[in-house]
């Protein structure tokens, strides 16, 4: 007999919000629960709660199978991966997988697994499989910090699912994976629920195991009981709001490419992360970066935005200048939008919704000097567009995950820049935040602006992409240009 | 070679030491422009090296490395750091006559010799740069008389520098400009280019002298940064186990609460630490900071005084000489202490508690920093820089502690600050004896609060609060800091 847990009167909040209230719910032995729904509607509090890592009140029961070979207990595996240096620190900042340098940060991923291994009494053997379908074995001698965002989670869901729990919670199992492993995922989910796991997903999600037999989403603090995914309450359509006038303008280009990069080789020791890659980026494209987890995507991107230390020596162009002939990163930063996870993740924890965007001004994770009329005027009108102005004192990572990426795109086009660099910008966002966020990007490029845009999801893409380049263990599988549609 | 200092006369000496000046952002408007284009050759690729080669080029400079002939066939990661990152890598032969500007950025102890070995290849009118002034003030090297010599100091390790330059930030700097060796008066305008391009502008620079720089950085690592900070943490941990404190526990309150402690002290000084503490517990650690003042304040004029007078430098050097032998021992020592071979215990300890039962180290933290701010500002130093050398980076080191316990805080402090700290320790051990011997667990290892009415005098209180807030570090402390604006905290675990 299944786990079967029992939730009553559970009631949650923050010091400035009330989130679940006089929640009574059950969740019978065999359910298998996808919870769905707007983001900051409380879904996350809700699995923390039974899995026992949120204090709320009220009263959570969860009814273990005593005959079960699977592990009595909860586990709850988190939206984003965490991960300390070997001293134990967090403090890392993004650029910090292309600074590693001759020392070791973290660990390697095999120790990682090994260490975990020892310390949950598991048998590396049961998890060879596993690693190879998610082609993750060419990974293990990495360090952690070197990761990709996907390659993170993957870890993050080798670790939770090797263990087999009887209740497993996982809070946006897909984010930042590719095509391929998010079918991987699903095989495995299925194979652990026929072995009689239950488990809880939380996801937007439309392609989901088999096995779920439950959809639940959270309205006002409770639950409604829907009967597909497709029943799943949505905000309505967002009313579209005028541009501001600032981003209509379309900003000087005295170049005729932003990007060029010639036969470029990237390597780490032994490894080689690029191949051979060319690729030229006119100003006015709209290019589609893909590939899959592990690709070489962040580490092309990096060259672009100025944040490798090998860029020196290549053959790359950088708005019409060759790159190391005196510009400075911050010259390169300027004329770029950046959005990346891990420049979300890695951003100041001290960070308010108005430093953020004020900080796009100058390129900085959070800092700025002082901020004049003008530029004070540009961040009113874009909290104004974005919906963001009742919070710009908040701290932008206490924030449910879909406004803090509406901040994050705000500071990276606060300055209007010629140049938008979007990797994987709508991680975490419901359908109709990420539909509203590409058709503000699709807006956004009428106006002289040039793109590149990284999205595992080909559903949520902006319109306007018309070329594409594709990458695959570091090598350009292909690049089709002025197709009628990429998708 | 002579002392330079005490080759100076008594007002020269007094006006060196007195150069501290917290410059104002606008007198870095010009950028990186007094660099633009000049070539760059650091010597050394260690972690300051890399990282200031690394922020520098990626400030539009052009940047390349002297190594020693050893180290690039060899392969050493000097020359793999540099390497790996596409830098230009070449012998002193090679690159330092083409060099504008040359970095030296190896370990103070082998100065004498790098500089001995490049000095003679840099070509007329170039510019050789120190992070520290130990080489010019302590060991006399003279330098070409052509050449211009400035010291730009950041005040953080090198992987500081580069995270926070990446993250737009930079770290406090001081920079100066050695009046012997200033011909065509283009030093401060190089320093300050440098700066830039390292991001030290966004963080605070002060301007200062090698006089300066020497006696002050040289006074605070050896007493309160590492010296004291490593003494008060085995007194304390020893004074644990000795009353029955669960080893792991103590481990953990001493390695970690030492950053907690001093976190408060970077945001809000010596009152801003004590603040965290209840009102009987703050004249508690009042009461005992000032014993410890009184008991330690010969000891800290004993440092300033062989540090003045060139003996401090001189018996390091002998030691150099001698193989290191007093500085291996004392290394060997640390690592056999009780606290260093104590696991943190997996205890979860939070911020206050830290405050509340490890009272005694905020009054260690108070008497060694104005202990060493008096002592300094007694000697002919400005508050500025005393500042600096005391409150400012107590910090830093014990962010150290907290990662590394303290045989790996002392293997990557400098060989000065290694050498200082231990002298200093083994000198203060006995000295706090008697004192260690009254103190018991109510303020350390257990909360202090605990039983007690919470009741204190008022005039008391008063009393205390107003020597705490008036002091003069205090005072400094509070323009500095507001100076400083995008100062950030060391994250905890």
């Amino acid at each position: 007999m299944p786990v079967r847990v029992q939730v009553k009167d559970l009631h949650v909040s923050y010091p400035d919000q009330v989130v679940l209230e006089q929640l009574n719910w059950e969740m019978a032995a065999g359910d298998q629960v996808v919870i769905a729904g707007r983001s900051g509607s409380g879904k996350t509090s809700l699995a923390k709660a039974i899995a026992g890592i949120l204090q709320g009140t009220g009263q959570i029961d969860i009814t273990f199978d005593p005959s079960s070979s699977f592990v009595r207990k909860a586990i709850y595996i988190s939206n984003w991966y965490q991960f300390t240096n070997l001293e134990g620190d967090r403090n890392f900042y993004y650029q910090q997988r292309y600074n590693r340098h001759q020392g070791h940060d973290t660990w390697t991923v095999k120790a990682e697994l090994l260490h975990f291994a020892q310390k949950e009494g598991l048998d590396f053997a049961d998890i060879e499989q596993r690693i190879q379908d998610f082609g993750f074995e060419n990974v293990q001698e990495s360090q952690l910090i070197e990761l990709s965002s996907g390659e993170h989670k993957k870890l993050q869901l080798i670790k939770g699912l090797w263990q087999k729990p009887q209740l497993l919670l996982i809070d946006e199992p897909y984010t930042g994976l590719d095509k391929n492993s998010r079918q991987v995922l699903n095989q495995w989910l299925d194979e652990l629920a026929a072995e009689g796991i239950s488990m809880m997903l939380i996801s937007n999600d439309q392609q989901l195991p088999k096995c779920i037999n439950r959809y639940i989403q959270l309205h006002d603090g409770q639950i409604e009981e829907v009967s597909s995914m497709e029943a799943i309450r949505q905000d309505a359509k967002r009313v579209k709001k005028e541009l501001p006038a600032f981003l209509k303008e379309k900003p000087e280009t005295s170049y005729s490419h932003v990007a060029e990069l010639k036969h470029i080789y990237i390597r780490y020791g032994e490894k080689e992360v690029l191949k051979d890659v060319s690729w030229s980026v006119k100003v006015g494209e709209k290019w589609l970066l893909q590939g899959p987890n592990g690709s070489g995507k962040s580490t092309l991107l990096s060259l672009i935005n100025g944040d490798h230390p090998q860029s020196y020596g290549l053959d790359i162009h950088l708005f019409g200048q060759a790159r190391g002939s005196g510009e400075s990163i911050w010259d390169i930063k300027e004329k770029i939008g950046m959005i990346s996870p891990e420049m979300h993740w890695y951003f100041d924890q001290q960070a308010t919704v108005w430093h953020t965007l004020a900080s796009g001004f100058y390129d900085s994770i959070g800092w700025f000097i002082d901020v004049k009329f003008q530029e004070k005027k540009q961040m009113e009108e874009l909290m104004a567009f974005f919906d963001l102005t009742e919070h710009k004192d908040q701290l932008l990572h206490t924030l449910p995950l879909g406004k803090q990426r509406l901040a994050m795109l705000a500071r990276s086009i606060i300055k209007n820049p010629p140049l938008l660099v979007l990797d994987e910008p709508c991680q975490g966002l419901d359908t109709v935040q990420a539909s509203y966020f590409n058709d503000v990007v699709d807006e956004l490029c009428q106006y002289g602006k040039t793109l590149i845009y990284v999205g595992h999801y080909e559903s949520q893409l902006p319109s306007c992409l018309e070329h594409k380049i594709v990458l695959e263990r570091g090598e350009v599988l292909a690049i089709e240009h002025k197709v009628e549609n990429v998708l | 070679m002579a002392n330079y200092f005490n080759t100076l006369p008594l007002r020269e000496q007094l006006n060196q030491l007195g150069v501290a000046e917290f410059m104002d952002s606008s007198a870095f408007a010009d950028g990186v422009n007094a660099l633009k284009g000049k070539k760059i050759v650091i010597v050394g690729c260690g972690a300051q090296g890399l990282n200031q080669g690394l922020n520098l080029r990626d400030s539009g400079l052009d940047v390349s490395y002297a190594l020693r002939k050893e180290a690039i066939e060899q392969k050493r990661d000097s020359w793999k750091n540099a390497t790996d990152n596409n830098f230009k890598v070449g012998t002193y032969e090679e690159l330092i006559p083409t060099a504008d500007l040359v970095i030296n950025l190896t370990p103070d102890k082998q100065h004498t010799s790098v500089i001995n070995a490049v000095m003679p290849l840099m070509k007329e009118g170039a510019t050789l740069s120190y992070s520290h002034g130990f080489n010019i003030v302590e060991e006399g090297m003279q330098i070409r008389k052509d050449i211009t010599v400035i010291m730009v100091a950041p005040k953080c390790p090198g992987s500081e520098v580069r995270a926070e330059y990446l993250r737009g930030f930079g770290v406090p700097t001081l920079i100066a400009v050695h009046p012997e060796n200033d011909p065509q008066g283009k030093g401060w305008a190089e320093a300050k280019a440098y700066c830039v391009g390292t991001g030290g502008h966004r963080a605070g620079v002060l301007k200062s002298s090698f006089v300066a720089e020497v006696k002050s950085d040289l006074m605070g690592e050896q007493t309160i940064l590492c010296g004291l900070l490593q003494t008060g943490s085995i007194l304390s941990f020893d004074k644990m186990i000795e009353k029955g404190i669960e080893p792991g526990y103590a481990a953990k309150l001493v390695q970690y609460g030492v950053e907690v402690i001093t976190e408060a002290l970077k945001h809000g000084g010596v009152s801003g630490m004590f603040d965290r503490l209840s009102n009987p517990a703050k004249v508690k650690a009042f009461q005992l900071s000032e014993e410890l003042k009184d008991i330690m304040r010969p000891l800290f004029q004993k440092h300033q005084d062989d540090i003045m007078s060139g003996e401090f430098s001189k018996t390091m050097m002998e030691d150099w000489a001698n193989g290191d032998a007093n500085l291996l021992k004392w290394r060997a020592e640390t690592g056999e202490t009780a606290f260093e071979k104590t696991p943190a215990g997996d205890v979860k300890i939070d911020d206050q508690e830290y405050f509340d039962n490890y009272l005694l180290m905020s009054a260690f933290v108070r008497a060694g920093v104005e202990l060493a701010f008096e002592t300094m500002v007694e000697a002919g130093i400005k508050p500025e820089s005393a500042y600096y050398e005391s409150l400012h980076e107590t910090p830093l080191i014990a962010n150290t502690i907290a990662r590394k316990k303290l045989f790996e805080m002392n293997r990557v402090i400098s060989d000065t600050a290694e050498y200082g700290c231990y002298l200093f320790d083994q000198a203060c051990k006995p000295l706090l004896k008697d004192f260690m011997a009254k103190v018991d667990t109510d303020v350390v290892g257990k909360n202090f609060n605990e039983g007690k009415s919470g009741a204190v005098d008022n005039i008391t209180l008063v009393q205390v609060n107003d020597i705490l807030r008036n002091h003069q570090v205090e005072i400094v402390g509070k323009e500095l800091r507001k100076a400083m604006t995008a100062m950030k905290a060391i994250k905890t675990i």
